[in-house]
């Protein structure tokens, strides 16, 4: 396996991963979305809510704020304290705003100061004169495949790494004019696409179909070891903990696996 | 409101609204404002393009 970095940010990230099967790929993108454990909010103890949302509407975005995640906190399910609730698997916080005001994420009182909503101007609610909003909120840990307030990978995908063979060209340029990446240029009186232009491929075949020649002169394949990764995080981890989190969540998979295997 | 996640793919876009309102309604190119956040797919950009602001309708009834 071999990983080649192309871009790393605090958010987002892309890079290629070859020598794989798609097994492997699918695998890294589905623990991604689904199997990293993740903080969001699950409860709420609402003392006063007068501003224009239902209880469930305000529960809902105050879900979906993500919270950046402290690798301290575990499941309740997999807690020592089975599930009873204690420090290591709840966190309490506290919402308190009196209108006219918009509320933001930011306000979101955390009894830890290690975790905070990852974002601080995420509108909840606009309060006008007179409204208020009084609430106590609980977070567990949980999973992207029970709730998408869990969910800490965005927009997780990968494409195989293209291969665009071009062959007896006669430099026309039909294909130039048809490619919507604009990445086909003339050089030597033929198409080319260079090396870095390649990885930006959508694979979607139109240069093959605007070419005149038969059999098309340029031809899409693509390397089925190799594929481009791109994924983005919702600010719970940051794009490097959370590949290698969904990294440590398949060996641990694979662990288990083994060790049943072992049992039989 | 605006929704909190883009209801696609999951991302977090009500993080850019105030400023994407703020910069549209000063007469900037609103692509350009979305470019300039971060927002490059469409399932994110419609999320802020196509929506209303009910809150002001909605209060006075509450
Ligand atoms: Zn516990
Ligand atoms: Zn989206």
């Amino acid at each position: 396996m071999e990983i080649d970095i192309i871009e790393l940010s605090e958010r987002s990230a892309k890079f290629i991963l070859s020598d794989v099967d798609t097994s492997v790929a699918n695998g890294i993108r589905r623990a991604m979305i689904a199997d990293v454990p993740n903080l969001a909010i699950e409860w709420l103890e609402l003392y006063d809510n007068t501003s224009v949302l239902y209880d469930e509407q305000l529960g809902l975005r105050l879900a979906l704020v993500p919270l950046t995640m402290h690798p301290d906190y575990v499941p309740e399910s997999e807690c020592t304290c089975n599930g009873e609730g204690c420090p290591s698997c709840t966190l309490n916080l506290r919402l308190d705003a009196k209108g006219p005001k918009t509320v933001y994420s930011g306000d979101i009182f955390s009894s830890d100061p290690n975790v905070r909503p990852a974002d601080d101007n995420i509108p909840i609610v606009e309060l006008k004169e007179g409204q208020n909003i009084m609430l106590g909120a609980i977070a567990h840990v949980g999973y992207g495949r029970d709730h998408v307030r869990w969910q800490a990978g965005v927009a997780c995908g990968y494409k195989n790494m293209p291969d665009v063979i071009i062959e007896n060209c006669d430099g026309c340029g039909h294909c130039i004019d048809e490619c919507p990446r604009h990445i086909i240029e003339i050089k030597n009186d033929e198409a080319y696409i260079s090396p870095e232009n390649m990885i930006k491929c959508s694979l979607c075949r139109l240069c093959e179909r605007a070419c005149s020649l038969k059999p098309p002169a340029i031809q899409v394949s693509y390397d089925p070891r190799s594929f481009v990764f791109t994924y983005e995080s919702d600010g719970s981890y940051s794009a490097k903990d959370l590949v290698l989190k969904a990294a440590d969540v398949i060996e641990n998979r694979a662990g288990k696996m083994a060790e049943i295997l072992d049992k039989i | 409101m605006i929704p909190v996640r883009c209801f696609s793919c999951g991302k977090v876009v009500a993080a850019g609204w105030e400023e994407f309102k703020k910069r549209t309604e000063a007469g900037e190119d609103k692509g350009a404002v979305l470019d300039d956040l971060g927002i490059t797919r469409y399932c994110c950009r419609r999320m802020l393009l196509s929506h209303i602001e009910m809150i002001d309708v909605i209060s006075p009834y509450q």
